[in-house]
C-alpha cells in the first residue's frame, strides 16, 4: 500500500475518509468503476479538469502545482513545504488569516477539507466546501497565485517558519522513532540527489529561507503552466468554467519550469548498510527497513506496492504471522511505499519490538522473513490485490482529501499526462502474476539494496525512569 | 529583499484603493440526512439502517454495551482485551485464518473496546459484504480465545500502553482523565488498561466477560452503505440470527467527577522533550444536556476549527504551536471540554498562559456576532461534508445510540445551530464553565519547564508520575 499521509502538510492530517459510476462486481475481480472528466488547457498554460458528481451537494477545488522538495536548492532544505505555509498568510485581496476565516464560514471544514501538502514531487491545495460556494475557492485560489507577493512580509515568513519548526518537533523530533525517514532517504539515495534530503528540511535550513527565497520560489515554480486545477463535485461544468475563466485567465504565464536534476540511479544499491541508532525516547526496538524500488511511473509501480503488502500489510501477511503472531518478538508490523515520482521509490518495512526484546534477535528474526521474498503464493497474492482494491475504492468516497477523487484526478496528470490513469489503477493492480512479484522480489529485496535501521532504546538513568506502583 | 518591500508597497496602496471582495455564494443546493430504518431480530438485535449507493461499499458495526465503563477497576482493560482477542480464533478458525480469510475478501475488520461500546467492526465491497459479515459474527457470536493468542494480544495490549506513554500526547491525556474524575469512576482509568492491570488479566476474566456481556439484547448492529433494508434484514438474520446469548439487566453506571476549588496544574515529566503537549479544560458535560447544541458552538469559537480563536492566537500571532484546538469528548453521564496543544519547550507557560485568557475570555466577553455566525456556519454548512463516507455516517449514528440520543437527532440538527445566538453561547459559557477551577495538565521535560510555569501562579501545582500517582 502506498502510504500518502507521509506528505507534510500546513494542518495535522487525520484519516482521510472517501460518487464515481459502479456496477455489480463479482468475488475476485475489481469493481467496474469510472470517474468521468472533462480537460482544458487555458492559453495561459493551466490545466483544468472537471468531474461531476452529484451524490453530496459539495465540491472540491485543487490544485498540484508541479513543485516539491526534488526541487529544493542546497542549504534550503524544507523550504518547499515552508514555502506552501507562506501560500495561506494571504494575498492581494486577502487578508493574513481570512484564507480559513473565508472558507471555513462557508462550511469547509480546516485540516480535512481545506489543506495543503508538500511531498517529495509535488506541492498540492485543496478546499472542499459545499456546492453553492465553489466560486470562493476558485477566487481565494487564483488570488493566491497570481497575486501572493503583494502581501508578503518579514513578519508572516518568521511566523511560519516558527509553525513549520513546531511541526517539525511534534512530527520528527520529539517522538520515538521519529528520524527514520530523514535517515532512509539520506541510505537509499546518494548525497546531491533530490530525494535524499527530507521534506520537513532541516532546522538551519529553515532558519536560513529569506524573503529572496519566497519571492524566487514564487516566481519560478507558482504559475498556471506548472499547476493543474481540479474542480470535482456537485457542479454546473459550464458555469464553472466561466468561473474559471474570469479568475485565472489573467493570470501571466510564468518562464519555463528549470529541469530537475538527474534522478536516475543504479537500480540496485550496490552495497549493504546498517545502522543503530540509541533513542532516548523509545520505550522498545524497532526495526526499519527499506529498499530501492522502481518509482510510482514505472510499470511495476502496482507490484512494488503489492510486494509490500504481501510481506508486511495486514495480520495475515509475512512478517505479521511470522514475528508477531508466532515467534511474538514484535507487537506491530507495517509495510508501504512512499510513492516517489522519478528516478527510483522507497519500499519500507517496520517491525515494533515487543518491549524489552532484543534488538539483534528482532533484526534477525526480520531479515529470515525478507530472505524469502521470492517465493509467494497465488493466494497471498490474491489478498494484496483485494486490499488494494478496497482502499482504492475506499478513498473515492470523497472528491476532496488525499487519494480522493480531485487527488487521483490531478495526479494523473502531473505524473502521466493522463487525467484518465485514475481509471486504469485497479487494472494495473488486476495485471500483476505471481511472476511479476517474485520476480521484483528477487531483483530488489536483496542485503545489497537495502538500508537498516535499528532503533534500540537509549539507557535512562534512575531518576528518569518511569515509576510504576 | 528589496524587491519584496517595493511591491509590498504597491500591493497595501492598491489594496486600499481597490481592494476585491470575495464573491457571493450561489443559490444553496438542498441537503437531506439519510433516513435511519430500523428493525429487530427475534433474540433482541437491534438493527439500523443507512442506505448510501453511490458506490458499492458496505460497513457493518456491531456494538455492544460492554464497553470499560462496565469492569471493575480490578479488571481495567478487560473489555478492550476480549473485544481485541474477538477476531484471534471463533469455533474451529485460528486467528491466523481468520485474518487470511477477511484478507481474501479485502474487508478491513477491526473489533476492539472504547468506554461506553466494545465492537466488531467490518467495511467492504458490496460483493463480499455478506460473507465478511458472518465472518465476523462468527467472532462474536463463538470466539474461542485460544491461550497463546491470549497471551500476545495482551503483551501487545501492554506494549500499546507504553508506547503511548513514550508520547508527550499519551501521557497528557491519561493525567488529565485522572484529575478530572473521581478515582472511584470508570473514566477516570485508560480505557485499555495500564501495565499493571492488563498484566493481571487472566484467559478466564476474558471468557467470564463474554459469556456475561456479550448478547444480542444488549448490541445494536449498524449497517450503512450501498445496502437496501430487505439486503440488510437477510444479511443481519444469516449473521446474527443463531446468536441465543442472553444478559442480565445491566446496573447504573456511575462517573463521579472529581471536586476541587480552585485551578489544578498537574504536570508530568518526559525528559528530552523538545515540546510539551498542554491541557486545559473541565469534566461535566453531555450530548443530553438541553444546551449541547449551544456548547458546540461555544467549542467552535474556542478551538473547535483552524480560524477559531486557539489556533490564531497560539499558532498563528505567537507561532508557539503547529496546531491549537478544542473539543468536546462527549461521554455518557459526564464528558470533558478541553483544548489541547504541543509547544516548544521554552514557550509551555506562556502558551498556558495565552490558553487560560482564552477560556477566560468566552466567560467575560460577549461573543461578536459576526465571529460567531462565520464558525457556526461551519458546522451547518460542513456537515454534509462529514457525512459523505460510510464511515461518516456511521459514526455520527453510533454517536447517537452511545449518548442516548434521537435516532431522528440530525433531521433538524443544522437548523438548531444555525439558530444559536450571541447570548445563548455567553448564557452556557457562564453556567457551564469555571475559569478559576479548570484543570492544566502539562506533560514535558520538568528540568525545562517547572520553574517557569510555578512561577505564573496558574494554580495548586502538582507533579505526577506516568500512572497518576502524586511525587511532590
Amino acid at each position: 500500500m502506498r502510504l500518502r499521509v507521509l506528505a507534510v502538510s500546513l494542518l495535522c492530517l487525520v484519516a482521510a475518509n472517501a460518487g464515481a459510476q459502479a456496477n455489480k462486481t463479482q468475488a475476485g475481480k475489481s469493481p467496474e468503476l469510472r470517474i468521468d472528466f472533462t480537460r482544458e488547457t487555458l492559453p495561459n498554460g493551466l490545466n483544468v479538469i472537471y468531474h461531476v458528481d452529484h451524490s453530496t451537494p459539495a465540491a472540491t477545488v485543487l490544485l498540484w502545482y508541479n513543485v516539491g522538495s526534488k526541487m529544493e536548492q542546497p542549504g534550503r532544505t524544507g523550504f518547499a513545504h515552508l514555502f506552501e505555509h507562506m501560500m495561506f498568510q494571504g494575498s492581494k485581496n486577502i487578508a493574513k488569516g481570512q484564507h480559513f476565516a473565508l472558507l471555513e464560514a462557508a462550511g469547509g471544514r480546516g485540516g480535512a477539507d481545506i489543506n495543503g501538502t508538500t511531498n517529495w514531487d509535488r506541492t498540492n491545495y485543496y478546499e472542499q466546501v459545499p456546492s453553492n460556494q465553489v466560486e470562493l475557492a476558485l477566487w481565494l485560489e487564483a488570488d493566491r497565485m497570481g497575486t501572493l507577493l503583494n502581501a508578503m512580509d518579514q513578519a508572516k515568513l518568521d511566523n511560519q517558519r516558527e509553525v513549520v519548526k513546531n511541526e517539525r518537533r511534534q512530527s520528527y523530533d520529539n517522538q520515538p522513532y521519529g528520524s527514520w525517514l530523514e535517515k532512509m532517504g539520506q541510505a537509499l539515495f546518494p548525497e546531491g540527489h533530490p530525494y535524499h534530503h527530507s521534506i520537513i528540511g532541516s532546522m538551519d535550513d529553515l532558519s536560513a529561507a529569506s524573503l529572496t527565497d519566497v519571492e524566487n520560489f514564487f516566481k519560478t515554480y507558482y504559475a498556471p503552466n506548472n499547476a493543474v486545477l481540479v474542480i470535482a463535485g456537485d457542479i454546473d461544468v459550464p458555469q464553472v468554467k466561466q468561473m474559471v475563466q474570469k479568475y485565472f485567465a489573467p493570470i501571466p504565464r510564468g518562464p519555463k519550469v528549470p529541469a530537475l536534476a538527474n534522478t536516475q540511479v543504479p537500480t540496485v544499491i550496490g552495497h549493504q548498510q546498517r545502522y543503530v541508532i540509541s533513542d532516548a525516547l523509545a520505550p522498545a526496538p524497532a526495526i526499519y527497513v527499506g529498499y530501492r524500488v522502481p518509482s510510482a511511473k514505472d510499470r511495476r509501480a502496482a507490484a512494488v506496492s503489492l510486494l509490500g503488502d504481501v510481506i508486511g500489510s495486514g495480520r495475515s501477511s509475512r512478517l505479521y504471522d511470522a514475528l508477531v503472531r508466532r515467534q511474538q518478538i514484535a507487537t506491530n508490523v507495517n509495510a508501504f511505499n512512499l510513492g516517489l515520482a522519478d528516478g527510483a521509490d522507497e519500499l519500507i518495512f517496520i517491525a515494533t519490538g515487543k518491549p524489552g526484546a532484543n534488538a539483534d534477535s528482532l533484526e534477525v528474526a526480520m531479515m529470515a522473513e525478507l530472505a524469502g521474498a521470492s517465493s509467494f503464493t497465488q493466494a497471498e497474492l490474491e489478498r494484496a490485490r483485494a486490499g488494494e482494491r478496497f482502499g482504492f475504492v475506499n478513498a473515492l468516497q470523497t472528491t476532496g482529501g488525499l487519494g480522493g477523487r480531485a487527488d487521483r484526478l490531478a495526479e494523473g496528470w502531473t505524473f502521466f499526462h493522463d487525467p484518465n490513469h485514475v481509471n486504469k489503477v485497479l487494472s494495473e493492480y488486476d495485471h500483476v502474476t505471481l511472476d511479476d512479484l517474485n520476480a521484483l522480489g528477487r531483483e530488489r529485496l536483496v542485503p545489497t539494496n537495502r538500508a537498516v535501521l535499528i532503533y534500540v532504546p537509549a539507557k535512562k538513568t534512575a531518576s528518569a525512569e518511569t515509576r510504576t506502583p | 529583499m528589496r524587491i519584496i518591500a517595493l511591491s509590498l508597497a504597491i500591493g497595501a496602496a492598491t489594496a486600499n484603493a481597490q481592494t476585491q471582495a470575495p464573491p457571493a455564494p450561489g443559490p444553496l443546493r438542498p441537503y437531506v440526512f439519510p433516513q435511519v430504518n430500523q428493525f429487530q431480530l427475534a433474540n433482541g438485535l437491534k438493527v439500523i439502517v443507512v442506505e448510501k449507493h453511490n458506490l458499492p461499499e458496505v460497513e457493518g458495526r456491531l456494538i455492544i454495551d460492554a464497553g470499560a465503563q462496565r469492569e471493575p477497576a480490578a479488571k481495567n482493560g478487560l473489555a478492550s482485551l476480549t473485544g481485541r482477542l474477538l477476531s484471534e480464533g471463533a469455533g474451529d478458525l485460528s486467528g491466523a485464518e481468520i485474518a487470511r480469510q477477511m484478507d481474501a475478501l479485502g474487508a478491513q475488520y477491526q473489533t476492539g473496546g472504547g468506554y461506553s461500546t466494545s465492537f466488531a467492526d467490518v467495511v467492504a465491497l458490496k460483493n463480499v459484504f455478506p460473507q465478511a459479515m458472518q465472518l465476523a459474527a462468527k467472532t462474536v457470536i463463538s470466539p474461542s480465545f485460544p491461550a497463546n493468542e491470549f497471551t500476545r494480544v495482551k503483551n501487545q495490549a501492554i506494549a500499546a500502553y507504553q508506547q503511548s506513554h513514550a508520547r508527550t500526547s499519551g501521557l497528557a491525556n491519561d493525567a488529565f482523565i485522572r484529575a478530572a474524575f473521581d478515582t472511584t469512576a470508570p473514566f477516570s482509568r485508560p480505557p485499555n488498561g495500564t501495565t499493571a492491570s492488563i498484566n493481571a488479566l487472566t484467559r478466564d476474566d476474558v471468557v467470564n466477560w463474554h459469556r456475561t456481556m456479550y448478547a444480542p439484547s444488549a448490541a445494536t448492529l449498524l449497517l450503512v452503505g450501498d445496502i437496501t433494508p430487505a439486503e440488510a434484514k437477510s444479511v443481519a438474520q444469516q449473521a446474527f440470527g443463531s446468536w441465543s446469548a442472553t444478559r442480565a439487566a445491566a446496573t447504573p453506571i456511575s462517573n463521579p467527577i472529581h471536586t476541587s476549588s480552585g485551578t489544578r496544574v498537574i504536570l508530568v515529566d518526559r525528559p528530552g522533550s523538545v515540546q510539551s503537549t498542554i491541557i486545559v479544560g473541565q469534566p461535566g458535560f453531555q450530548a443530553t444536556d438541553p444546551d449541547y447544541i449551544p456548547m458546540l458552538a461555544l467549542n467552535h469559537v474556542f478551538g473547535g476549527a483552524v480560524s477559531s480563536r486557539l489556533n490564531n492566537n497560539l499558532r498563528e500571532k505567537h507561532g508557539y504551536t503547529y496546531g491549537a484546538f478544542s473539543g468536546l469528548d462527549l461521554r455518557p453521564g459526564a464528558g470533558l471540554f478541553q483544548m489541547s496543544s504541543e509547544v516548544r519547550t521554552n514557550a509551555t507557560d506562556s502558551a498556558i498562559a495565552e490558553a487560560i485568557s482564552e477560556y477566560n475570555r468566552l466567560v467575560s466577553e460577549t461573543v461578536p456576532a459576526p465571529e460567531l455566525q462565520g464558525l457556526v456556519n461551519n458546522l451547518v454548512s460542513g456537515f454534509p461534508n462529514a457525512v459523505q463516507s460510510v464511515q461518516g455516517l456511521s459514526g455520527r449514528i453510533q454517536n447517537l445510540i452511545v449518548w442516548g440520543l434521537p435516532l431522528d437527532f440530525y433531521t433538524t440538527y443544522r437548523e438548531r445551530l444555525a439558530a444559536v445566538t450571541p447570548e445563548d453561547v455567553r448564557r452556557v459559557a457562564s453556567s457551564k464553565l469555571t475559569p478559576n477551577n479548570i484543570i492544566v495538565v502539562v506533560a514535558g521535560d520538568l528540568s525545562k519547564i517547572e520553574t517557569p510555569i510555578r512561577a505564573r501562579n496558574f494554580g495548586t501545582v502538582e507533579v505526577w508520575d506516568s500512572n497518576g500517582n502524586k511525587i511532590r
